[in-house]
């Protein structure tokens, strides 16, 4: 089963781009002191991520319903936003308002849901055939 | 009453799509374009099919093991998707119509089906 597809790979191209934006927006605007204004670009974020793990991932379903799509798209996710947090603070590009054990918490707890995701996933296998949901192969 | 008959042929009819392109597959080698016209033609045009739903659909079965395609040139010139069943794909049909369709023709379901009372 192919598991890096052409939609994860363009997900993750947007993801890259969407992260390195938002924490190059993130530290400016703590380094300024734009304390209150700081979830506007947070939420814009959330919402364009929202949007392109959506579009590629309704593709990935239209192209093959394969069951562990949310999962792979979940792993990218978490690898890809936590790893250019932590790049961002060991370079030193973080604001001197950011705490670096924030970005080791979410790493925690954020890891303790894909973990729970990753049960799931192992749970719904059961259901599937060569990766496809029993239900939806002949649909 | 017809909007019953439409209601009821409508849920019908989405479980059919499948046996009526493996019986295209059965039927010999065929591109998304053929399979879709014996579906047409075969069933009185009672099923009717989208190309691109065909292709969603042979790509799954593929997938799985059950239909497999070799590439050949169409009429119109690039290069087309010649679909088949494959041993498995056959062996799965064989099996679903002797449990599922076989029963219509015994003589009780065939006399009741015939029968206008």
């Amino acid at each position: 089963m192919k598991t890096i597809t052409k939609n994860l790979l363009a997900f993750s191209i947007g993801l890259i781009a969407l992260t390195i934006a938002f924490r190059f927006s993130l530290s400016t605007m703590l380094q300024n002191r734009l304390f209150g204004s700081v979830w506007i670009v947070a939420t814009i974020y959330g919402i364009l991520i929202f949007i392109i793990g959506w579009i590629f991932g309704k593709k990935e379903k239209m192209n093959l319903p394969l069951y562990d799509i949310g999962f792979r798209f979940h792993l990218a996710t978490y690898i890809i936003c936590n790893l250019i947090a932590e790049i961002w603070h060991l370079i030193g590009l973080q604001s001197e308002y950011e705490n670096v054990r924030i970005l080791h918490l979410t790493v925690i707890y954020w890891g303790i849901g894909l973990l729970i995701h990753f049960i799931i996933y192992l749970v719904t296998r059961k259901n599937a055939i060569k990766g496809i949901e029993k239900s939806e192969i002949f649909e | 009453m017809s909007e019953l008959l439409s209601a009821w042929e409508e849920t019908y009819k989405k479980g059919q799509l499948t046996l009526w392109v493996f019986l295209s597959l059965k039927d010999g080698k065929k591109c998304v374009d053929e399979i879709k016209s014996f579906v047409e033609e075969q069933s009185n045009q009672t099923m009717t099919c989208k190309s691109q739903s065909l292709y969603r659909n042979l790509r799954k079965c593929q997938h799985v093991g059950i239909v497999d395609f070799e590439t050949g040139e169409g009429n119109k010139g690039p290069e087309r998707k010649y679909y088949f069943l494959t041993e498995l794909g056959l062996e799965l049909l064989n099996s679903f119509i002797e449990r599922n369709i076989n029963l219509f023709f015994s003589k009780q379901i065939k006399n009741l089906i015939l029968s206008e009372d």
